[in-house]
């Protein structure tokens, strides 16, 4: 049972951080004079 | 000859200066003429080493031919094809972002399921258990995040296959990941009006095939010669020749008599294990007791040469920088800051241990050709307080975290220097790859605040850097505070925490913020007394470990990112140079302040109070 608890926390922390990358990417595409 | 010129030869003259004074005046506060002769010879092995390093580096990851091509490129294209890696494929940052997170996901997942079957699997001549579920997911964050923060004894816990094909893999992959990342970070420098960064598995395969592998072949050697152990042999059992009589108490409480008679010496693959543990700035030991350990560091001049593995790469990695963006100046000016904060911080810790205890004056602490003198408490007679204190300092500012002392036996200010220098980033050499990645957002902040001081858009190597940089280097920047200032805040008011504290007062707050500081900063080094292997620490550390790694290289990535795609614009009058002793100078009092602001309140509950307490004749 604890396996699987500790396996899903994994899958969702790195897809947590997947969703963080997407996320400083729409602050960036937000971001005025960011190509100057 | 301008100012910032005439700045940086002032910076080395008061270095040098301040070296041959602290030379002639050791014997006036405690210190040695010897130790300090070491710990002078070390800055000057590191400074040697740093231009071949970076040269090599930069042509291994600018794709130009190296001594080793002949041998590794053919190995490179046969992974690739097996792999289906296209190696001239280039990525964005979210890709590379991506990548980087599926690798070391799939890594992690992987060393839980080792260590959570490891009875079942070969290589375990001593018959060691499975590792309890709650201590295999921080061990396998812990690794996964270069931190190698160990809530176990490796020699009463893992079998040499977990060791060997768990532990040490990840000791070269996460290494070989911060490399890459700080490779990308370079490149977003470098580069201009592009979104591409590289390809993470390239530069994760060419950091494990040209730099790490190589160097750990030769190393491993190195470290054998000098008695550090490699075998796959069960552990030894030697009978005593005067059997020792020992008090033991029981689960029930109750305390019983024993006689022992046989002694247990563990054996292993070690020096294997011990060369990238340092060069990857991983700091896992095979033994519990780490570098303290006669196995793994048999030898001064085997401590010595961990010291140097510990700072090669990051050191090496400035050089890289300057190089790779055309400014090896500014590689220079980053490795001066860098080296003030080394030895502000080994002279603190070498000045606080060689003073000794204050509340023991009477006695002679002196260093004699008799005793080591100062505050041995905790630390290797055959290393002594100069060597003690170097280590210490060197590991915490990389994030190393091998020890051959226990910090947590240093004086309340020499124990105090470690934990500043995990605080203040990581960044003085830092971590393998992390120490660079963690200045680059320094430097943004350094001259963000330039800019801000002259009413100019505050330039980098000629790219104007905008709100969007500056946000994500706050991000990388807060994420650790958060982390670690959250995780101490609830641990040092839950009993089930408190529970694990060995020391009362002040002590026992700095054995918590160690923990969280040290895990956050994946450092993993233990400060000691806390008692970890519990359900709270191993999964909270965890956490701090995961935050602390990923959630600072993405918003690093992202600055990167978006640095490719800038125009560069020619220097002006207003442009604030970043390669002079004025640039130094600010880049160290940027990442002092900042570090100053975060964590100077809870400092001054932990150490500086335990100092004024001892100080006053109250101890913890």
């Amino acid at each position: 049972m604890m396996d699987i608890i500790f396996l899903v926390v994994t899958a969702l922390f790195f897809s947590l951080a997947i969703l963080y990358v997407r996320g400083c990417e729409r602050l960036g595409k937000g971001a005025k004079g960011s190509k100057s | 000859m301008n100012i910032g010129n005439i700045l940086l030869l002032v910076i080395c003259a008061l270095l040098g200066g301040y070296l041959l004074y602290a030379l002639l005046k050791a014997e006036e506060f405690k210190m040695t003429a010897n130790g300090w002769a070491q710990i002078g010879f070390f800055l000057v092995v590191i400074l040697v080493i740093t231009k071949p390093v970076g040269v090599f580096m930069a042509r291994v990851f600018s794709g130009e031919k190296t001594v080793l091509d002949a041998v590794l490129r053919p190995i490179e294209r046969i992974i690739y094809r097996l792999t289906g890696i296209d190696e001239k494929h280039e990525m964005r940052w979210t890709e590379y972002a991506t990548a980087m997170l599926l690798f070391s996901g799939v890594s992690m997942v992987l060393l839980y399921m080792i260590e959570r079957v490891q009875k079942w699997l070969p290589l375990n001549p001593q018959k060691f258990a499975n590792i309890d579920p709650g201590l295999a997911f921080g061990t396998a964050a812990s690794f996964t995040t270069n931190t190698n923060w160990q809530a176990y004894s490796g020699e009463s816990a893992m079998s040499y296959l977990t060791q060997m094909a768990g532990l040490a893999y990840h000791n070269f992959a996460s290494a070989a990941v911060g490399i890459a990342v700080a490779i990308a970070v370079i490149r977003g420098i470098a580069r201009k009006e592009t979104d591409k960064l590289g390809n993470f598995w390239v530069d994760t395969t060419r950091s494990l095939l040209w730099v790490l592998l190589p160097a750990c072949l030769i190393g491993s050697l190195f470290l054998v010669s000098q008695g550090v152990i490699q075998n796959l042999k069960p552990y030894t059992t030697a009978e005593l020749i005067e059997p020792q009589t020992v008090q033991v108490t029981g689960a029930d409480g109750k305390t019983t008599t024993q006689t022992v008679t046989q002694q247990v010496i563990a054996q292993g693959p070690v020096a294997s294990q011990e060369v990238i543990k340092e060069l990857g700035t991983n700091g896992g030991g095979f033994f519990g007791a780490n570098s303290a350990h006669p196995f793994e560091n048999p030898t001064p001049l085997a401590n010595f040469f961990q010291m140097v593995l510990i700072f090669a790469i990051p050191a090496g990695l400035t050089y890289t920088l300057g190089r790779m963006t055309k400014s090896p100046r500014h590689g220079w000016a980053i490795w001066a800051a860098m080296a003030f904060l080394f030895l502000a911080g080994v002279t603190t810790a070498y000045w606080a241990e060689a003073r000794g205890n204050p509340l023991l004056s009477p006695a002679d602490q002196r260093a004699t050709s008799t005793q080591s003198g100062g505050n041995m408490e905790g630390k290797e007679t055959r290393f002594g307080i100069a060597n003690s204190a170097l280590f210490a300092t060197v590991t915490t500012d990389a994030s190393c975290g091998a020890i051959n002392s226990q910090h947590d036996s240093f004086t309340p200010l020499g124990g105090m220097v470690p934990l500043i220098n995990i605080m203040l980033g990581e960044v003085v050499f830092g971590g393998v790859g992390a120490g660079l990645y963690g200045i680059i957002v320094f430097v943004i902040l350094a001259v963000f605040i330039a800019g801000l001081m002259v009413g100019r858009t505050p330039e980098y190597l000629g790219k104007k850097i905008e709100s969007y940089d500056v946000k994500m280097a706050m991000l990388a920047v807060l994420i650790l505070t958060v982390t670690i200032l959250g995780f101490a805040a609830i641990a040092v008011v839950q009993p089930f925490a408190t529970a694990g504290i060995s020391n009362p007062g002040p002590h026992g707050l700095s054995q918590i913020l160690y923990a969280y500081v040290s895990s956050a900063g994946n450092n993993g080094s233990a400060f000691g007394g806390l008692s970890v292997n519990t359900m709270w620490y191993n999964t909270s550390t965890a956490a701090a470990q995961l935050l602390g790694r990923f959630f600072m290289i993405i918003p690093v990535l992202a600055i990167a990112g978006n640095l490719a795609k800038k125009k560069t614009v020619p220097a002006s009058a207003g442009t604030f140079p970043v390669t002079g002793g004025l640039f130094a100078g600010l880049l160290v009092s940027t990442i002092v302040i900042v570090g100053a602001l975060t964590f100077f309140p809870a400092l001054s509950l932990g150490p500086i109070l335990e100092h004024l307490l001892m100080q006053a004749g109250k101890i913890f």
